[in-house]
């Protein structure tokens, strides 16, 4: 996977509530997401470039987010604008933490670390948030894992095959019949990877009961990437050489 | 009159998750301020005398002496919680307290221990003892993912209980001992909600 012009989902929308922030990691680069109080989220550097105390540390003021240590505040662009300690002081537009592009959709925020990415592949399906899993592996190995763990159908009802799709580099599918989940692959490091699970579908459908029949599945695909029985090993190993 | 005392230690989570119980049920308490580090004075015989495991916290209410954390929540939640939702008494919510308060004794001690060994320098293998946290950790926030999907915002019931308090701080004070809450989003949002909660205090520390 390449770190360059891509998208990378770095969390649900909904595990980032309006008014809070918190801290994680792409490509092992430390990155705070935050959202206002008027509900846009932003993705920064995750470090105050007063005396370097990790922003995720602090908190949302409206749509400034004030550093844990001294309370320095950054407006939306990144900007300094308040030092409580020089409250009389025009503060210097140098004093300005690194801001990324951020988006959200398909239930996930979405950054990138280029300044000319290609645009995020509009998905306009609705969806119903599942839940983020953190895994002790490279992102290519937990992609080789999605496969593992049969998916039990909850709409239809009838039982049908388990098929991963690729969407792009950073955004996998699992389906059967006709529910499907999304799958945002975060590469944090080369040895932890997130992915972040939304349901497709209307929250009608699927709030609640649908949660909790695919949050088994998640608690069950998290055991086998961390647990792979010899069988699944051989077989993501027969699959690897396939690919 | 104020009958309630704590033998307290500030930087002791278990004495603050007493505090956070005396502070969020808004009864009126005395602290002791008790000497544990560099003094050592918890172990010294008065204390031996109240306590012989030699730990805080000691809650005194009137002629009664009690020692353990989860045994004093209950005792507070029971005899001045008129409401009794902090402990429900009915079958199920009860021992669903007591499931998580007994999480929170055996499972959660690591977390403990390992704030203790990076704060203090208590001994310890840092790597374990962070991995064993976080495991622990984990397990709370799957918890909490699972009760979201049934709208259910609280470990045990409904609403707060006395779980949620001797929950709280093993997460609140992760930073202490490296462990972040970035891969905890329903510990996240549980924590959010207990800062709100009316009566809420925080510890010295990175508290959040």
């Amino acid at each position: 996977m390449s770190t360059g012009g891509n998208w990378h989902p770095v969390g649900l929308s909904y595990s980032i509530e309006a008014g809070s922030s918190a801290g994680t990691r792409l490509f092992g680069q430390e990155l705070v997401v935050w959202r206002d109080t008027s509900g846009m989220a932003h993705v920064w550097e995750d470090r105050c470039p007063h005396r370097g105390m990790k922003l995720s540390f602090g908190f949302v003021r409206g749509d400034h987010i004030a550093c844990l240590y001294h309370g320095w505040q950054y407006d939306r662009a990144g900007y300094c604008q308040y030092i409580p300690a020089h409250p009389d002081l025009e503060v210097p537009k140098t004093f300005k933490v690194p801001v990324y592009l951020a988006q959200e959709q398909g239930g996930m925020i979405w950054t990138t670390l280029s300044e000319n990415p290609p645009p995020l592949p509009v998905d306009r399906d609705q969806t119903v948030p599942l839940r983020s899993l953190y895994l002790d592996c490279s992102a290519g190995a937990a992609i080789a894992g999605l496969g593992m763990v049969r998916l039990m159908p909850f709409a239809s009802g009838a039982l049908a095959d388990t098929i991963v799709h690729r969407l792009t580099d950073t955004l996998y599918a699992v389906s059967t019949g006709d529910d499907r989940l999304l799958i945002g692959i975060q590469a944090i490091s080369d040895t932890r990877t997130a992915l972040h699970l939304a349901i497709c579908g209307s929250p009608k459908l699927y709030e609640g009961f649908g949660q909790s029949h695919f949050l088994d599945w998640a608690l069950q695909l998290r055991r086998a990437i961390e647990q792979p029985s010899p069988q699944a090993l051989a077989a993501r190993g027969a699959a690897a050489e396939m690919n | 009159m104020s009958a309630l005392v704590l033998f307290n230690y500030e930087l002791d989570e278990s004495c603050y998750k007493v505090r956070l119980a005396l502070s969020l049920l808004g009864l009126d308490w005395q602290p002791v301020a008790v000497d544990v580090f560099p003094g050592k004075e918890h172990l010294t015989p008065p204390f031996l005398a109240m306590n012989p495991a030699g730990r805080l916290p000691i809650l005194r209410d009137g002629d009664l002496v009690l020692h353990g954390t989860e045994a004093i929540l209950a005792y507070v939640a029971r005899a001045h919680d008129p409401s009794g939702k902090w402990l429900p008494p009915d079958g199920a919510g009860f021992a669903m307290v007591m499931q998580w308060l007994n999480f929170s004794a055996r499972d959660l001690g690591i977390t403990i221990a390992a704030r203790q060994h990076s704060l203090f320098d208590t001994p310890g293998d840092e790597t374990a003892l962070r991995a064993a946290s976080s495991q622990a950790i984990r397990i709370m926030d799957d918890h909490m993912t699972a009760r979201g999907f049934a709208r259910a915002e609280w470990f045990a019931a409904g609403h707060a209980t006395i779980a949620d308090i001797a929950l709280f701080p093993a997460f609140a004070l992760s930073r202490d001992f490296g462990i972040d809450h970035d891969e905890y989003p329903a510990l996240r949002r549980w924590a959010r909600r207990f800062r709100a909660l009316p009566g809420f205090k925080t510890m010295p520390g990175k508290c959040k």
